[in-house]
């Protein structure tokens, strides 16, 4: 009984706050790592090329940060979500549960702000 | 191997497409549907029985998803952005951002279906298996598009 209501208050802690740490981690760009597929390795933290006289090379390079992105959210959100687990429950009470909803959706309307760039090109 | 992987993505996804909207409307529908009409016949099926299936197909979604990602960064993505195809862009971007979002989401999700608490909002998981629903329908329709922008293959 004890350990379900500790899932529980995990599991709603543990979605809100990846909400909300990964819009965090899009807009700083922090990738816990970076991924170059075509080259095969995978970079800890964030690595833009840096290669100003040649910026076609990008495309011989690609760089995947959303792993790095979401591995950043989930790792945060996986903290929270602890914590949240040895909180009495008479404290979680007192938590809205309409947030478990409300802040993904908010969320989702911060992404598309961030993405808003895409669609001035 | 990436068109195979992506075939199964897709026919992943309509099963979770199916499955969340099925119970996203038996969620909302209210109690006065007739009982022989579309939407009556919709709620008579437990929703709270596609809770597990859907967590499943989600998770395998987004495993492909996350697979597939890796040939669509290095063999399509390049051709669209030379095409100047910056909109269909930004809404794949949406894509990989809401379907994080939604995984995350799952736990609380199954939570709120399959160990319900009485004192708990029913529309809470309403609200929430709405948002799932939107990510599914979001993520299948942009996939869907870009596919055939640019398909695996082509």
């Amino acid at each position: 009984m004890t350990s379900s209501h500790a899932f529980r208050r995990f599991a709603f802690a543990y979605g809100t706050a990846f909400a909300v740490l990964y819009v965090v981690a899009l807009k700083l760009d922090l990738a816990l790592f970076t991924v170059y597929p075509s080259l095969g390795i995978v970079l800890p933290g964030t690595h833009h090329s840096r290669d100003v006289t040649g910026p076609s090379m990008a495309f011989l390079a690609p760089a995947i940060y959303w792993y790095g992105w979401t591995a950043t959210g989930a790792l945060g959100a996986l903290m929270v979500g602890l914590v949240a687990a040895f909180v009495p429950a008479r404290w979680a009470r007192r938590i809205w549960p309409g947030w478990l909803w409300v802040v993904p959706a908010l969320a989702m309307v911060a992404c598309v702000y961030l993405t808003m760039p895409w669609f001035r090109l | 191997m990436a068109t195979a992987l992506l075939i199964v993505h897709g026919l992943v996804a309509v099963a979770l497409l199916g499955a969340l909207t099925h119970q996203a409307l038996a969620a909302w529908e209210p109690a006065s549907a007739r009982p022989g009409s579309f939407f009556g016949r919709f709620r008579t099926v437990p929703p709270a029985s596609f809770a597990s299936a859907t967590v499943v197909l989600y998770a395998a979604s987004a495993l492909l998803g996350g697979i597939v990602y890796l040939y669509f960064r290095v063999d399509i993505r390049p051709d669209l952005e030379r095409a100047g195809h910056w909109p269909a862009l930004g809404f794949f971007d949406l894509k990989e951002h809401f379907a994080a979002i939604g995984l995350a989401l799952l736990p609380a999700y199954w939570v709120c279906w399959r160990r319900p608490r009485a004192d708990e909002p029913v529309r809470t998981r309403a609200a929430l298996t709405t948002v799932l629903a939107f990510i599914v329908w979001w993520s299948f329709l942009t996939g869907h598009v870009l596919n055939n922008m640019r398909g695996f293959g082509s």
